[in-house]
């Protein structure tokens, strides 16, 4: 409502001189003719009347010219209205020209935009995000939110970056606008006090930017999920302070998953399998016990270190800092002699591990390959900053890559879509290998290959069979939701990880005799098949029955038609 | 001085003053009320009308709303008088009393317009 009277506002403000100029011009002409005496066909004096002098200024100032009515003019007359011909034209055009330049108006084109964009944003019913910011790692994510079918509204800074988007097509539509991202009136447009906004995302590399959305965003909705990243410890705190609950810090990630994969390679593999990464089509190698090489000691370093030292790995360092080496070196490639003597210092050759953690790619990428060329059993691993370079990397065979930009998008993907995957994770962290060689066992039995993760909640909405049939009384336990429907004998191929109940308490891998309620959360590992298999079974009344009975569900004029089969009761 | 305000006041008024020239006299004699006058009161009035536009305040739009009643009752008033005089048969005597009470009705209007217009005046600390 705002945005289109704004609209209104700029075209009268700059249309108010061109109205004044026609009905002047208008009014001068027209009293003009009336005053000026004129002749009729009988040679008697006349005065053309308001109307007929009205009638005549409007076919002439609009230069459609029906001739010299009523009578024909006297020279006096054509005197007059020569020069009104001329002042009448001039307005008409200036007033044309004002409004020729008003459509081109760039200020009107952006209130249009926003009153589009702001219509669009009320319509919008179902639960969105707002996502701030359009790069590499929003873009990711945006691509694994969608395919989940949520709704996201994304305000950038940058009018190409918004095109850009607008041209890769996001279904269902992705909503964007441009503009100061700081400002609470941006952030109100894009409907962030909206009840079904449902969280804020913001991963500037700026932790002052992130910090101040923060603020700004719990000010104004104080429900919002409100997903930050942080890089520093210090940073981290303050926005815990500010009671900011999701802070995704991508150097804490990285080291978190790194320790986790030295000490409990189990529970790393888990991890991976719940993040879907194809664990076994990369056939990854297991990280190697013994000396690690540090390159480049930044943030992403340090926190690599602290995971090594967790793990009780011997680790050195080499203070890399890629801008210095940049400016010294006037080059992106390290390996010169100089750079050799400095990895055989560091003791490459007796090195199990390398990790080249710069900011730079490319430097990265060549501290691995000197290593390698040194000696070349060392396993290698790389620090990636954009999906740009992904391919490069993969080419050169690096052992394992961290891509900062991945890593971020997968958590904050998991923590809108999936919050459940995110809390197992967390109960993951407290376990110990044992306990995840039994899991990845069971995960590997019953999935042989890579399991699809969801989550499912027992309402309406997600299970329409099974809420009903516990809202009427009854209990159901997991066992029996586990059949697989060509046969329910067989127990389907499915594990459930996590449930987690209504009052919030949660039971990790719950067994078969747990009992479900009403809106209960459950993520669960299965085959594409007993997933869809799961998904029918909940929802469908027909195959809930089955499960249940190990009859077909007959419906009407069916039930005294066909006879059971006996074969089940023996 | 406000340049601004002195025009606008001026139109204003103005277009109140020839309003009530134009009302003035008997109503049904056609002798008291000069086409010339209603002319000019129209010009006036939208001159006036287009001066209120674009103000976003509380005042400037009941303004803009009382100048907008007053243009359609003055130039309903105009097309009565155009109607009567080329379309209808019965002669233009008959509609005097329309014509003047239209313009009766637009020059309520256009008091109100000045009342409001001079309130404001009136407030003003300047």
């Amino acid at each position: 409502m705002e945005h289109s009277n704004n609209i209104l506002w700029i075209i009268i403000r700059r249309m108010r001189t061109p109205f004044l100029v026609i009905i002047i011009t208008f009014s001068i002409t027209i009293l003009g003719l009336v005053l000026i005496p004129g002749v009729d066909n009988q040679g008697h004096t006349y005065y053309m009347s308001f109307f007929d002098a009205f009638y005549f200024v409007s076919f002439m100032a609009s230069t459609i010219g029906f001739g010299e009515v009523p009578y024909e003019f006297t020279y006096a007359q054509r005197m007059w209205v020569l020069f009104s011909i001329y002042i009448s034209v001039i307005g008409w055009f200036y007033a044309i020209g004002t409004l020729v330049a008003l459509i081109q108006d760039q200020k009107l084109l952006t209130e249009l935009k926003i009153s589009k964009f702001s219509k669009k944003i009320k319509s919008l019913k179902e639960p969105f995000v707002i996502i701030l910011g359009y790069n590499h790692t929003t873009k990711e994510l945006i691509h694994r939110l969608s395919q989940d079918g949520k709704r996201i509204v994304v305000i950038d800074r940058d009018q190409e970056k918004i095109d850009e988007l607008e041209l890769e097509n996001f279904i269902p539509e992705v909503y964007a606008i441009q503009g100061d991202i700081t400002t609470p009136d941006i952030l109100r447009l894009a409907g962030i006090t909206k009840r079904n906004c449902k969280a804020i995302i913001s991963l500037f590399d700026s932790d002052f930017k992130n910090t101040k959305i923060a603020l700004i965003s719990k000010l104004l909705n104080k429900n919002l999920n409100i997903i930050v990243k942080s890089t520093t410890k210090e940073q981290t705190e303050h926005l815990k302070n500010l009671g900011i609950k999701n802070i995704i810090d991508p150097f804490h990630l990285v080291s978190n998953r790194f320790s986790l994969a030295l000490k409990a390679p189990n529970l790393w593999t888990i991890e991976m399998i719940i993040f879907e990464h194809n664990i076994y089509i990369h056939e990854y190698k297991p990280l190697p016990k013994g000396k690690y090489i540090i390159c480049g000691y930044g943030r992403m370093g340090k926190a690599l270190k602290e995971a090594l030292d967790e793990a009780n790995t011997e680790s050195s360092f080499i203070d890399l800092k890629s801008a210095a080496h940049k400016a010294t070196k006037k080059s992106t490639i390290f390996g010169d002699a100089e750079d050799y003597k400095t990895l055989i210092e560091a003791g490459v050759k007796e090195a199990k591990a390398i990790v080249a953690a710069t900011k730079d790619d490319l430097i990265n990428l060549t501290i691995l390959l000197t290593a390698r060329k040194i000696n070349p059993d060392i396993y290698t691993i790389g620090r990636e900053n954009t999906l740009d370079d992904i391919t490069v990397f993969n080419s050169a065979k690096i052992d394992r890559v961290y891509i900062l930009e991945e890593v971020i998008s997968e958590h904050v993907h998991r923590l809108v879509s999936m919050p459940l995957s995110y809390l197992f994770l967390k109960e993951l962290h407290k376990q110990d290998d044992e306990w995840g060689k039994e899991l990845l066992a069971r995960i590997r039995k019953k999935t042989n290959y890579q399991p699809e993760i969801f989550e499912i909640r027992v309402v309406k909405s997600q299970a329409n069979a099974l809420t009903d049939y516990l809202k009427s009384g009854n209990s159901m336990n997991l066992g029996l939701l586990a059949r697989s429907l060509s046969n329910r004998e067989k127990r389907a191929q499915i594990i459930f990880l996590i449930i987690k109940n209504r009052k919030e308490q949660i039971t990790l891998i719950p067994d078969d005799n747990f009992e479900v309620k009403v809106s209960d959360r459950i993520l669960i590992a299965a085959t594409p098949e007993a997933k869809d298999d799961f998904i029918s079974i909940v929802n469908n009344y027909n195959d809930f029955y089955y499960i249940l009975t190990g009859k077909e569900y007959k419906f009407g004029i069916f039930k005294y038609l066909v006879k059971d089969e006996k074969k089940d009761e023996k | 001085m406000n340049t601004q305000k002195v025009i606008a006041g001026f139109f204003i008024i103005l277009a109140m003053t020839l309003n009530f020239g134009f009302f003035y006299g008997d109503i049904d004699n056609f002798a008291h009320h000069s086409p010339y006058e209603l002319f000019a009161t129209i010009v006036v009035n939208l001159i006036a009308t287009i001066l209120k536009l674009g103000d976003k305040t509380q005042l400037g739009s009941v303004l803009l709303a009382t100048s907008l009643v007053a243009d359609i009752q003055l130039l309903s008033a105009s097309i009565v008088w155009g109607l009567s005089e080329y379309v209808a048969t019965n002669g233009i005597a008959d509609s005097a009393q329309i014509i003047v009470s239209l313009s009766g009705g637009a020059l309520m209007a256009n008091i109100v317009s000045v009342i409001l217009f001079m309130s404001d005046t009136i407030k003003s600390k300047r």
